[in-house]
């Protein structure tokens, strides 16, 4: 064969070897689900919340308290009694609407982080004009606030917007840095020109009452923000699903290459996807600060803007999960609070529960997309 | 191992010289996947120092086969037998050393390495020093006997793809394989470089290397192959020698049915000018020039084809017509309009139609449904939408006819267009692109990767977009194509037209040269 003498040396020995090494066993293997069918996603939401179940309680009694005592608590306390289911709701409201702002970012692939900083450009702008009108009647002030709100976190949206539509800016980076450019201006204003000049603390004074939201129910904190949050998961569903608006942000999101050749706008696209984006955060922050605060002060958001990404995430960007989500998160928070006020769980352990649970919640999702499976050998 | 009669094989009947068994052996294997039995009860064999084609459709189970006999794939059931001796292949480390080697479509090289690094790497088991000087020698001589002229020394991105892929072969025959497998090999190449490397396997197969050559192009098979293995949606539909068998025959198998891919360029006369480009200069992705200065026109009832190799301009052509890409100097006029800085919308609506060369990433939105993506683009337009509102009822209607027109083999337009095979992809595209019967038609590539079958039925709607008296653009770099469709041929080099040929009159050698920019390629 080799006349040439540098031709082709033949592995003769080499296959031998592996000819011998005939393996009769099978193999397992993981691969991706084709389409992960609804029953088995429920199933892994089953098995995450027991899995969290059980890493909860672990956690509980190794603090030293009793687990079946402390879960009792906290489930009573999240949906034991009437006054519980409120709380849970009233808890559930921003996580709603942040959930949401984060969707339809994320329908459109913006990755808007920023949902936090237009929760508090919202409710800043409501808070503002809320003072300028003092006086007027509530039919004239609250839908007024109401608006401003959306305008407020519609502005914080349309800056990252524009930059990225504009320059190609990085929405991530502009949304996470304007969050604390509108934290550090509020601490401003708070500091001084807004501040109840008699208060010791920094916040401002009460608002005018005219415009509170109204509480749907007497004993309890449930205000008009929570049907309006619902009734804003309805729009965003048209939106995404019944309009033209809402066809190109989804083309836009799953192909954006796509949608430029076939003559969608992606920058106007994408400037329309931030502001939607952050009117409805900032719809939030009005919830929350005519809803519940009744003033304006640092801590009327604990991080709902950041609880918006999971939100939405769990809830598979879709209106009704995130609903569903939300108000999961929502009884999980109150529960908490419950467990830890009767049972004196540290606090420490109560974020750590919740952190458990939201962790095993995405890993389910996750694991959900893939199957193991056995594969033959051939022999 | 058996004594090789040294140059025995040519043109002979592989099973029939005495004494000397199948190099390879493949006996009942099957292999399915979740959705679809990729290979169902395969036997076939391949005998020494043959070149034998594996010839079938996208789909067809051709690269299953070649996976599992590389070792990539395991068969649920069926045995392999190599040398006589039935072997288990876990992994492509296993077909190596076996000496069963693999050229793949993609070639899996690396850039920065020289031709010679790339060769033996992974190939010195003892120790850490690399006798270059010795392995130099040894490739050398390789390369020299089988009439490849390389620099070893060169790195590997300075190399033409022609070039690049014969390291791939060295690559394997370096090593020691017995059987090559090579997967499309002549996709990328000009019609020169394929001369090459078919006198190249011609070679090695008269040196007593078999090779296993997967291919979909009929010509192909005919001109290099001892013996061809037919495949039809994943049963072997007959295994026969080259020379007893024709282009017709082979394409009937291939496709179960009597198919006519050619006779669709009738002369006419070409009317108005649709498209005229004048000086049109544009920048590619790097902010390189990648079209400079090209004219053409376009006429009604004319196909213009556009050849050259990948890379050449065409693209920012596609795009700077469509409105994807803006042109930084040069005029763009249609039916008298221009149209030069126009938005991919504004020229859409005027009527220009396009046709992307990436079904999957410029053309469709793969997570859409059927319907979804058939409006895609108008999207605002009537009876698509209702105001703000998308008109459900009308894209319904719209979905149901195109889906029934153009023969879609979807359940409904509900179905999500991630499940569709290629050739319905492209259906989706053409049913949407030629719905509102466009004046100008922009195609790439418009038939890459199709099966046959529905390869015929794309050039039929094309075809039938010109006798409309449509203008079409057609952009690709099957030179069959374009000599059985087009009027006028235009070919590309670096961001220029090079020539501007009759179809009728022009050789393929001449469109082959004027495609490598010069006179000679190799």
């Amino acid at each position: 064969m080799t006349t040439t003498g540098q031709g082709m040396p033949r592995g003769a020995g080499a296959g031998q070897l592996t000819q011998a090494k005939a393996s009769a066993r099978g193999r397992w293997r993981i691969q991706a689900r084709m389409q992960p069918s609804a029953a088995w996603r429920s199933v892994s939401i089953l098995a995450a919340l027991l899995g969290a179940f059980v890493l909860s309680a672990l956690l509980i009694a190794s603090a030293h308290v009793n687990v079946g005592t402390a879960l009792g608590v906290m489930v009573q306390g999240a949906f034991g009694s009437r006054g519980a289911v409120i709380e849970t709701l009233v808890q559930a409201t921003p996580f709603i609407l942040t959930g949401l702002a984060v969707t339809v970012a994320f329908r459109g692939r913006i990755f808007n982080i920023g949902a936090e900083g237009q929760f508090f450009a919202g409710a800043m702008a409501a808070y503002w004009l809320a003072t300028v009108l003092r006086g007027a009647p509530q039919a004239v002030m609250l839908p007024a606030v109401l608006l401003a709100g959306c305008a407020g976190g519609a502005l914080w949206g349309f800056i990252p917007g524009v930059l990225k539509a504009r320059y190609g800016a990085s929405e991530i980076i502009v949304t996470v840095m304007l969050n604390f450019v509108i934290a550090l201006v509020l601490s401003f204003l708070l500091a001084n020109p807004w501040r109840e000049p008699t208060s010791y603390f920094y916040q401002t004074a009460l608002m005018p009452d005219a415009s509170y939201l109204p509480r749907l129910v007497s004993g309890g904190r449930l205000h008009l923000g929570f049907p309006l949050a619902l009734v804003v998961a309805a729009l965003v569903w048209v939106l995404l699903w019944k309009t033209t608006l809402g066809y190109e942000i989804r083309a836009m999101g799953i192909n954006s290459l796509a949608a430029r050749y076939k003559g969608i706008s992606v920058a106007t696209t994408t400037i329309l996807v931030l502001v939607i984006s952050g009117a409805i955060a900032g719809l939030a922050g009005v919830g929350e600060l005519t809803g519940i605060h009744h003033r304006l002060r640092l801590d009327i958001s604990v991080g709902y803007g950041f609880a918006g990404i999971i939100i939405a995430l769990l809830g598979q960007l879709h209106p009704v999960g995130v609903v569903l989500a939300a108000i999961f998160l929502g009884a999980l928070l109150n529960g908490a609070s419950a467990m830890q006020i009767v049972t004196g769980v540290p606090v420490a352990l109560v974020n750590a529960i919740q952190g458990i649970t939201l962790l095993c919640l995405l890993i389910a999702d996750v694991l959900a997309r893939y199957e193991i499976r056995r594969t033959a050998g051939n022999d | 191992m058996s004594v090789d009669s040294p140059s025995q094989s040519g043109l002979g009947s592989p099973a029939g010289n005495p004494g000397d068994e199948p190099l390879l052996q493949v006996e009942h294997v099957s292999k399915r996947f979740p959705q679809i039995l990729a290979n169902d009860d395969i036997s076939f064999s391949v005998a020494r120092g043959e070149i034998h084609c594996l010839l079938g459709e996208n789909g067809a189970g051709k690269s299953t086969l070649a996976e599992v006999l590389y070792g990539v794939q395991r068969p649920d059931s069926g045995t392999i037998l190599f040398r006589g001796l039935p072997v288990t292949l876990s992994s492509p480390r296993d077909a190596i050393q076996l000496g069963i080697g693999m050229v793949h479509q993609h070639f899996v090289l690396v850039p920065p390495f020289t031709v010679l690094e790339n060769v033996i790497i992974g190939t010195q088991h003892q120790g850490l020093r690399l006798d270059r000087r010795q392995a130099a020698e040894r490739l050398g001589g390789l390369c020299t006997n089988y009439g490849v002229n390389l620099d070893l020394d060169a790195q590997i991105w300075h190399l033409c793809v022609g070039e690049q892929q014969w390291v791939e072969i060295l690559k394997a025959v370096y090593v020691g394989v017995e059987l090559l497998i090579l997967d499309e090999p002549t996709a990328s190449l000009t019609p020169q470089e394929v001369d090459k490397l078919f006198a190249i396997m011609r070679k090695m197969r008269d040196d007593g290397l078999s090779m296993l050559f997967i291919t979909h192009k009929l010509n192909e098979v005919l001109e290099v192959s001892d013996r061809v293995t037919v495949l039809r949606k994943g049963k072997l539909v007959h295994s026969v020698a080259t020379r007893d068998t024709s282009q017709r025959e082979l394409a009937r198998m291939m496709v179960g049915r009597e198919v006519d891919l050619n006779s669709v360029r009738e002369p006419r006369t070409p009317g108005l000018p649709v498209l005229e480009v004048d000086g049109l200069r544009v920048r590619d992705d790097r902010n390189l020039e990648a079209l400079r200065g090209v004219s053409f026109t376009l006429r009604q009832g004319e196909i213009l084809g556009v050849a050259g190799v990948s890379g050449n301009g065409q693209r920012e052509l596609f795009d700077a017509l469509t409105g994807a890409r803006k042109p930084f100097a040069g005029l763009v006029r249609l039916a008298g309009r221009e149209i030069t800085h126009s938005t991919a919308a504004q020229i859409a609506d005027l009527g220009v139609a396009s046709v992307p060369e990436d079904r999957v990433h410029q053309g469709l939105v793969m997570e859409f449904r059927v319907d979804e993506n058939l409006i895609l683009g108008k999207q605002r337009l009537s009876p698509f939408a209702n105001g703000a509102f998308l008109n459900q009822r009308g894209i319904a209607a719209f979905a149901e006819d195109m889906i029934r027109e153009y023969e879609i083999a979807t359940p409904s337009g509900g179905q999500v267009t991630r499940v569709l095979s290629g050739g319905n992809l492209q259906k989706v595209i053409l049913a949407r692109e030629l719905a509102r019967e466009p004046q100008c038609l922009i195609v790439s590539q418009p038939t890459r990767g199709l099966d046959v079958g529905a390869m015929e039925y794309v050039r039929r709607r094309l075809v039938a977009e010109r006798d409309r008296g449509a203008g079409v653009l057609l952009i690709s770099e099957d030179l069959d194509e374009l000599f059985s469709l087009a009027t006028r041929i235009a070919v590309m080099f670096r961001g220029q037209i090079v020539g501007m040929l009759d179809a009728e009159t022009a050789s393929r050698e001449q469109v082959g040269l004027l495609m490598a920019g010069c006179e000679s390629t190799v």
